[in-house]
């Protein structure tokens, strides 16, 4: 029943020449909370306005809650949004922003002052009600910005980057509080953002995005430890990418040459396929242990609390990262160190194409 | 402290303006004022009392008023959504309706005033439309009337309603109006409760533009309506060139003032009042 709650269906979008939505599948249960994680310019802010209404589609459909809303304009359609910059209204005070849409419903007068009330309390802003909004700060703002879409009950709520004017401390309160207020109103929810760390902890699931198309869409452990493509696997945790060409292939694990040596991984390539080996700096381990075994020098040592961070260069100019609880003793820039990785833990994707 | 207290150095700017208007504006003005309030040699408010006593000075005072507000009023009606649009259009369009505005501006009146004898006369355009609409059965003259009049001036002052509030419409951003749409509000509440507030101090702007213009001109009544239909404007005017009566000339030219002032600054403290927080 719940399954397709939202779905949207080969949406397209053109400007000029310019195709920026290039056929956009994405569906969603209620309750849901999807971020959607991508570069800047790669269709996220579009593929939200289609949703809630603010642009038409070229082509595709959208469907909320079992009608095709694709050609029902906003006011009709029960999306609220957050936007980037939170456009609330200037000349209203904080309560009159968060009662605008209860208004605009036309809700009995008697039930507008208690759920301005209670949306304003849950967001910790009850004792701001009669400001002015020039008189509130960024996140106080952002927090009447999110009242004022959620107190009209929305079946979705769309969120474009809304933390991003915020410094990293008061934004990771925001996003355990936003989550958590979520949680309560259970309102379905998508969240736009091009921070990682904020789509890594805050979403259900995650659809990654790149250049007009939903790359891939699974939840946050999955997308890390399997990312579907060269790109997620490269935009989503920090990583570490070697090219080569496979010499080898049998029993769905390929042979590589690289400029390190010989590595293995699972994947079904012909031999010759130029390929991207991938692998994730929590996985190599500084011994001989594993199957994928090489030797490199350390460049750069970054400590960061309770990991640290190396960084060793891979012939011939690139880099492999490696995350362990201490440095060696004795390692020092440019000491050779031995490392290794499971072949489990290896990635193989066909080589992305140089121009892209 | 005493920092603050002292004189910005940014406003001794204002300085040559400042100077201007004191001697081209401010003397004379004293002058007049001077003028009607000293007739017999010792400063009596007795002119007043006299101008107002006089049963025509009422209609005098009524005319301009009713044909300033209906002026000001169908500026607004035209102008408003003529600001909407430039706001929201762009390039070639925007480009077209500045031009469309602003050129008018250089045509003279006197020039203007053979476009409206066509336009305006018993067989002139506007009674042609209305005829071929059915909306009036018989030609009818504009020419010579006070909807004449408020046409005529509506024409030349228009331009001073729709600049005020296009430059306040075009900062509004325009996610206010999305946002209020994605709450669920209809065009309609979005235009009267997000676009219309926002750009009232535009509107209170244009009013007391076309307002002061509206009750103050002299030039288009004598060219529409003639000496039959008598302004506070009009009426100074002939009592200065034509009356010699330098008497009565400055007392109704103070009340004119008055009246022009008071409404400029009524509508400014209205706007505040509706406006609340902004
Ligand atoms: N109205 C428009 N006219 C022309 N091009 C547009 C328009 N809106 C967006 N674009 C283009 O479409 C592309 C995608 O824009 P979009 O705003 O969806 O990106 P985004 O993923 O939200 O990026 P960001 O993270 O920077 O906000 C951009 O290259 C942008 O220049
Ligand atoms: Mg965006």
């Amino acid at each position: 029943m719940s399954q397709g709650f939202l779905s949207v269906a080969g949406a397209a979008k053109t400007f000029g020449a310019a195709t920026v939505l290039d056929g956009v599948d994405l569906a969603m249960d209620r309750g849901e909370f999807v971020s959607l994680l991508g570069p800047s310019g790669c269709g996220k802010t579009t593929l939200l306005r289609i949703v809630a209404g603010l642009m038409r589609p070229d082509q595709g459909r959208v469907a909320l809650d079992g009608q095709d809303i694709t050609r029902l304009p906003p006011h009709k359609r029960d999306v609220s949004v957050v936007f980037q910059s939170y456009a609330l209204f200037p000349h209203l005070s904080v309560a009159e922003n968060v009662a605008f849409g209860l208004r605009a419903r036309g809700a009995p007068s008697g039930e507008i002052a208690p759920a301005v009330k209670r949306f304003l309390d849950l967001v910790q802003m009850g004792a701001y009600a009669e400001r002015s909004i020039k008189a509130l700060s960024g996140g106080q703002q952002q927090r009447v910005a999110v009242a004022r879409a959620l107190v009209v009950g929305p079946k979705l709520l769309l969120l474009d980057e809304p933390f991003s004017a915020l410094d990293r401390k008061l934004r990771e309160t925001m996003q355990i509080d936003l989550k958590r207020l979520l949680r309560e109103v259970g309102t379905t929810a998508i969240f736009v953002t091009h921070d990682q760390d904020e789509a890594l902890t805050m979403s259900d699931r995650i659809a990654v995005m790149h250049r007009g198309r939903i790359e891939q869409l699974d939840t946050p452990a999955a997308i890390y430890a399997r990312p579907a493509t060269p790109f997620a696997f490269g935009f989503v945790g920090l990583a570490t990418g070697l090219p080569g060409t496979v010499y080898d292939s049998a029993n769905g694990i390929v042979t590589v040459a690289t400029q390190a040596g010989p590595l293995r991984g699972p994947g079904h390539f012909l031999p010759g396929s130029p390929v991207l080996l991938g692998v994730r700096p929590e996985r190599i381990a500084l011994d001989h242990g594993g199957a994928n075994r090489i030797e490199a020098p350390l460049a750069d040592a970054a400590f960061q609390g309770a990991r640290v961070q190396l960084h060793f260069q891979a012939p011939p100019d690139g880099q492999i990262l490696v995350e362990t609880p201490s440095l060696p003793a004795a390692a020092g820039p440019g000491t050779s160190l031995k490392m290794s990785w499971a072949i489990d833990d290896t990635l193989v994707y066909p080589a992305p194409a140089e121009a892209a | 402290m005493n920092a603050s207290r002292r004189l910005d150095p940014v406003l001794l700017l204002a300085l040559p303006a400042v100077l201007y208007l004191a001697i081209v504006y401010g003397v004379p003005l004293l002058m007049l004022l001077g003028r009607s309030i000293l007739s017999g040699g010792t400063p009596s408010l007795a002119p007043f009392g006299a101008f107002l006593s006089d049963p025509f000075s009422w209609t005098v005072i009524g005319n301009t008023l009713r044909i300033a507000v209906l002026v000001t009023l169908l500026c607004l009606l035209i102008g408003y959504p003529t600001a909407l649009a430039l706001s929201r259009a762009r390039g070639a369009a925007q480009a077209l309706i500045l031009v469309a505005i602003i050129l008018p501006l250089s045509v003279g009146v006197v020039v203007k005033a053979f476009a409206w004898q066509i336009v305006l006369r018993r067989d002139g355009v506007v009674s042609q439309l209305m005829m071929g609409l059915g909306l009036w059965s018989e030609p009818q003259r504009l020419l010579f009337t006070e909807a004449g009049l408020v046409i005529g001036a509506a024409n030349v002052f228009v331009p001073f309603m729709i600049l005020p509030i296009y430059s306040v419409l075009k900062l509004v951003d325009p996610r206010l109006g999305e946002a209020a749409a994605t709450l669920g509000a209809s065009p309609l509440y979005r235009f009267f409760k997000v676009a219309l507030p926002l750009s009232l101090p535009g509107i209170v702007t244009g009013v007391a533009f076309v307002f002061s213009m509206a009750a103050s001109m002299y030039v288009i009544p004598n060219l529409l309506i003639g000496d039959r239909f008598q302004t506070l404007a009009t009426l100074t005017g002939r009592s200065f060139l034509f009356m010699r009566n330098e008497q009565l000339g400055s007392t109704t030219a103070v009340v004119l003032l008055v009246l022009t002032v008071a409404v400029v600054v009524g509508s400014a403290a209205l706007s505040k009042r509706l406006g609340g927080a902004s």
